[in-house]
């Protein structure tokens, strides 16, 4: 069964008085628990259609559908609980809550659904990282492999069906990074979470079930990866 | 659902933006709060006591003696012993020093024995007044001594009487300030009354009966008894709750007025409660994208964002409360001379309640719109600022516009009790940042587009444009509040040279005042000089173009009013300054009846026309007019006028007096007064000059204090910089970096950020001496009818002024930016 599905996609940004396509009628299908990668080299519209995908922003044409449910045209209070729920986020910048600590980083969408168990699901997922003793530091603390192992536990404290990841080793040295994607992968097997992973690493799309290719925002081509 | 955490560390971790934000609600509320308890403490003081103010339970009025029907009514009622009464009989006259050429216009006051009913007049020597005013003596206030070098037991001249000055009074229950007087006090026994001459038909004189009602449940049923008795438009009965003195009056209104100012700062300091909420939630979104993007609703968002804004914005009430209650505690200072040293501040939980309403109010309604931005973010803004937000539909934008007028009109109604003008008030101070708002953003297009060769300059200019300057916020704050405070300046001024440093060369500055007809002849004789006199004949108005005229309305109205006695007059032609705007002629030859020439200020209180119909009662006799002509006035402000001139034939065996008006060399106007009131103690004599003089004084005090309630609204302006350059923090020391990268001096650096500043208050105060030019050249031509000079000299120094200030406050804001070193920076740039 496919966990998400998009059709038809196509995204226009108006910068001044000039229309920029990024994305020209992109359609794709993953099928639940897929590890997919989206390559391609800056300004092809990588960032555009994962947000897309993740429902962060709207396509100027097309549908998006995860789970079977047309998310294209839900509001933003609409589309929270699925953010929430079912789909969690790495970034290349981290993007962790400055004013919050490591722990309450992680456990913040826990508690947003008002989950009693908040709190010990993040310490273990910390632990599971090797985090445990900078529970109570606060990002501007940390460095950046630990920023994004913070990041990663945040991802997946709520156990999503989908985790979104663009460029999630992308500021990181190649140490760190390699670590983060064993982290990343490693969890992935665990749950049998479906993972979308933008990078323009030709490394990392070799160890994916497939790669799309994303060229001036159309894909340019598709290779499946022998299991 | 809370999230304490955040919230708490939102609130400490904004440092200096949230300050700016506490104290943009501080100050939006602290003169409004200061004011309401400096309101509270006169009234507590000085009007509390309505009884003593007013002289007594019920207060009889009269500009005549006392009608036989009233009188009768009133003998009636002390007959029965249900009241007791004291007359008192106010007026101007001239007192003299025997053998000297040394007088002074004063200000009489004839009592009766049982003066004053309530309260006390107290006196230097502490005695009592009642033992100490007796036929023969006088008591005066000090200033009669200083001005007549004159001492205790002297003897001067009062009318036709020698009275011996017995001692000097220090503070009258009816008279807390000597605001509006020309001349200063003077006490005299009831029986001097007759030797003193001065009471003659027509005679301008103030005939007071004061009552003390005994049974107090009678109060209403005796005054009432009493104003059916009343000659109707010339005899007034008021009761201590009813009446309104002139001290009070004059407080509420200005006191309605400094409000007004108060409500002008809380909207320019609305200006910078958004614009610094602005750049505080700015810094946010990038939080709150996080936040949308792990799944958290607007409604989560808005909580924890209105809880923040809720703590820091009571915490600005307080602060403004706190402020309020000690400016309030300083404000006596301010206004001496104006109020009785007796004022007190006073606290009051419904004071304080009251300011933390208005505070609450005053943060919903600013922080309205930058949280409904907030909002409309959306978690994309991780990615693209450009797309974040939703774009509000009109049906959005006018329900926004509903709440915040909403709110708005709460606080005007709480602060103001006039709603209507309040919020008119509202509409114009709008109306006029939007012209500030647009005079800015024309120059700032215009600057934009300006091409200077100066690389120091340009990147000045180019700072002004810095994304999340708030420079339009900063120009429109600043140039508002300026132009009130150079419009202020200039008017004074313009004022102080038409008629205090240079008296305009053709007004009158000497006036005569009852002369008595059958003196007229003796007195033409004795000035020795030619000179126009104007009868004058006192008279009210019961009925005009068919409406009644209804006291009570007509006297809450807040300007001039139909239901006080005017001064009627009779002649045959126009004045040198009087032109006709309607009718023919002054009078029409070919009417029959009475007709009467109506000043057109008239028509600014009832639409009146030729033919009309205006209904007067002179001294008790009805008598109507037809409206003939109307006049209008043009040339200097300083020559006698009366609204309503009759045909000799109507009014020429009317009880009148007559004055004149003259214009006399200063040297010689001493020696004029002298000799003509020692030969006609009757007439009293003013020296305009001189009463310009003291109502000149009076109009420096209030406009100080108007300035120094203005001054605030200057703050929001200040604030509204140091919040921009907090928000804008991070891209200036990238500038200043870069500048450095590329191998720029510290002065270099220095020099582009002075001259941004220097721009800005260029800019801010240039738009701002520009209204008020405009402003002082309107108000002097068009009301106050006198030459205006634009001062330029005055106008430079406000100018440089402000440049100087806003320089000082941007540099030192700053100053730390200018510090930092370029490698620290750029390590922190490549962390997130």
């Amino acid at each position: 069964m496919n966990i998400l599905e998009a059709t038809h996609l196509t995204k226009t940004y108006t910068i001044g008085d000039r229309e920029i396509d990024v994305l020209k009628d992109v359609s794709l299908a993953v099928p639940e628990g897929e590890f997919l990668v989206v390559q391609g080299n800056s300004g092809s519209g990588k960032t555009t259609l994962l947000s897309i995908l993740s429902g962060l922003d709207k396509p100027t044409q097309g549908r998006v559908f995860i789970e079977g449910r047309d998310i294209t045209d839900l509001g933003e209070d609409e589309i929270a609980p699925l953010r929430n729920e079912i789909i969690g986020f790495v970034f290349q910048s981290f993007h962790l809550v400055p004013s919050l600590t490591v722990l309450e980083n992680v456990m913040f969408p826990a508690e947003l659904r008002r989950d009693p168990l908040a709190g010990d699901k993040a310490r273990a997922l910390l632990e599971r990282v090797g985090m445990q003793d900078r529970l109570l530091s606060f990002p501007h603390q940390l460095s950046g492999g630990e920023k994004q192992r913070a990041a990663l536990c945040r991802a997946l404290v709520n156990a999503p069906r989908i985790i979104f990841a663009d460029e999630p080793t992308g500021n990181l040295d190649s140490t760190n990074g390699k670590a983060i994607l064993e982290l990343l992968l490693g969890l992935r097997e665990e749950h049998g979470t479906t993972l979308i992973l933008v990078t323009h690493s030709g490394q990392i799309a070799r160890m994916a079930d497939r790669t799309i290719l994303l060229r001036d925002g159309t894909i340019n081509g598709e290779s499946p990866h022998a299991p | 659902m809370l999230h304490k955490s955040f919230i708490r560390r939102q609130i400490t971790r904004s440092g200096r933006q949230a300050l700016v934000f506490v104290l943009c609600v501080t100050l939006s509320i602290v003169t409004i709060v200061a004011l309401d308890g400096f309101g509270s403490s006169v009234n507590e003081a000085v009007l509390k006591d309505a009884k003593s103010l007013n002289g007594g339970d019920i207060i009889v009025h009269s500009h005549q003696p006392l009608s036989p029907g009233l009188s009768r009514a009133l003998r009636s009622w002390e007959d029965q012993e249900s009241l007791r009464s004291v007359r008192a009989y106010g007026f101007y006259s001239v007192v003299r020093v025997p053998g000297e050429d040394r007088s002074l216009l004063a200000t009489l006051k004839v009592v009766e024995p049982g003066y004053p009913l309530y309260g006390s007049v107290e006196l230097q020597s502490g005695r009592r007044f009642e033992d100490v005013l007796v036929q023969g003596k006088i008591v005066v206030e000090r200033s009669l001594l200083d001005r007549l070098s004159v001492r205790m037991g002297d003897a001067i001249h009062v009318g036709s009487a020698t009275l011996t000055i017995s001692d000097v009074v220090t503070r009258e229950p009816d008279r807390p300030v000597s605001l509006f007087s020309f001349g200063p006090r003077v006490f005299v026994s009831s029986q001097d009354l007759e030797a003193l001459d001065l009471i003659r038909k027509g005679s301008r004189i103030q005939y007071d009966a004061l009552l003390k009602v005994h049974d107090p449940d009678n109060l209403e049923r005796i005054a009432q008894d009493l104003r059916d008795h009343a000659l109707q438009g010339q005899e007034r009965v008021e009761t201590y709750r009813t009446a309104r003195s002139r001290i009070k009056r004059f407080f509420d209104n200005f006191l309605f007025f400094l409000t007004l100012i108060s409500i002008f700062t809380l909207l320019l300091a609305g200006i910078g409660i958004q614009s610094v909420l602005a750049a505080f939630l700015k810094e946010k979104e990038r939080t709150v994208a996080i936040m949308k993007t792990l799944g958290a609703t607007s409604r989560f968002v808005a909580v924890q964002f209105v809880t923040v804004l809720g703590v820091l914005g009571l915490l600005g009430t307080l602060a403004g409360l706190a402020l309020g209650a000690l400016l309030q505690a300083w404000l006596p200072g301010l206004f001496r001379g104006l109020i009785p040293s007796s004022v007190q501040p006073s606290l009051s939980w419904r004071m304080a309640i009251d300011g933390f309403i208005l505070g609450i109010l005053v943060v919903v309604l600013f922080t309205y719109l930058p949280l409904d931005d907030l909002k409309q973010l959306k978690p994309v803004a991780i990615f693209r600022s450009e797309s974040a937000r939703a774009r509000r539909g009109w049906r959005a934008a006018l329900t926004i516009l509903a709440v915040m007028l909403a709110f708005l009109g709460l606080i005007v109604r709480r602060s103001l009790h006039d709603f209507e003008i309040g919020m008119w008030f509202v509409l114009g101070v709008a109306a006029f940042i939007l012209a500030a708002a647009l005079m800015a953003q024309a120059v700032l297009w215009a600057l934009k587009r300006a091409r200077i060769r100066s690389l120091t300059f340009r990147q000045a200019l180019r700072g002004l444009f810095r994304p999340r300057n708030a420079t339009r916020a900063i120009m429109i704050t600043l140039t508002a509040s300026l132009s009130i405070i150079f419009s202020i300046t200039l008017v004074e001024k313009n004022i102080d040279a038409s008629f205090v440093q240079s008296f305009p060369p053709d007004t009158p500055n000497v006036f005569f005042l009852d002369i008595q007809p059958a003196q007229l002849q003796e007195f033409k004789e004795a000035l020795g000089r030619p000179a126009e006199y104007y009868p004058v004949v006192r008279g009210s108005i019961s009925r005009i173009a068919g409406e009644d005229v209804d006291v009570e309305v007509e006297r809450r109205s807040r300007g001039d009013n139909l239901a006080r006695e005017f001064n009627l007059t009779y002649r045959d032609h126009l004045l040198g300054d009087e032109s006709l705007v309607e009718g023919a002629s002054l009078f029409r030859p070919d009417w029959e009846g009475l007709q009467v020439s109506v000043l057109d200020t008239v028509l600014d209180m009832r639409p009146v026309e030729v033919g009309d119909m205006i209904a007067f009662k002179i001294q008790g006799v009805p008598m109507e007019a037809r409206v003939s002509s109307i006049r209008a006035r043009r040339g200097e402000l300083i020559q006698p006028f009366f609204y309503f001139v009759f045909q000799e034939l109507a009014l020429r065996d009317a009880p009148q007096t007559i004055f004149t008006a003259l214009r006399v060399d200063s040297g010689e106007i001493s020696a004029l007064q002298n000799r003509m009131v020692k030969r006609f103690p009757n007439v009293s004599v003013i020296d305009v000059t001189q009463a310009v003089s003291t109502l000149t004084g009076v109009m420096v005090k209030l406009s100080g204090i108007t300035r120094f309630f203005t001054v605030f609204s200057v703050l929001a302006g200040i604030l509204i910089i140091i919040s921009s350059v907090l928000a804008t923090r991070h891209a200036r020391i990238q500038e200043a970096v870069y500048f450095k990268i590329l191998g720029a001096r510290n002065g270099f650096v220095l020099k582009v950020f002075t001259l941004e500043n220097v721009l800005l208050g260029l800019v801010s105060a240039l738009l701002a001496l520009g209204f008020s030019q405009t402003a002082t050249w309107l108000i002097s031509s068009r009301l106050f009818d006198i030459p205006f000079r634009p001062f330029l000299l005055s106008s430079l120094s406000m100018l440089m002024a402000t440049v100087s200030l806003v320089t000082l406050v941007g540099l030192i804001s700053s100053w730390s930016i200018l510090r930092q070193k370029p490698a620290a920076f750029l390590r922190e740039q490549t962390e997130e």
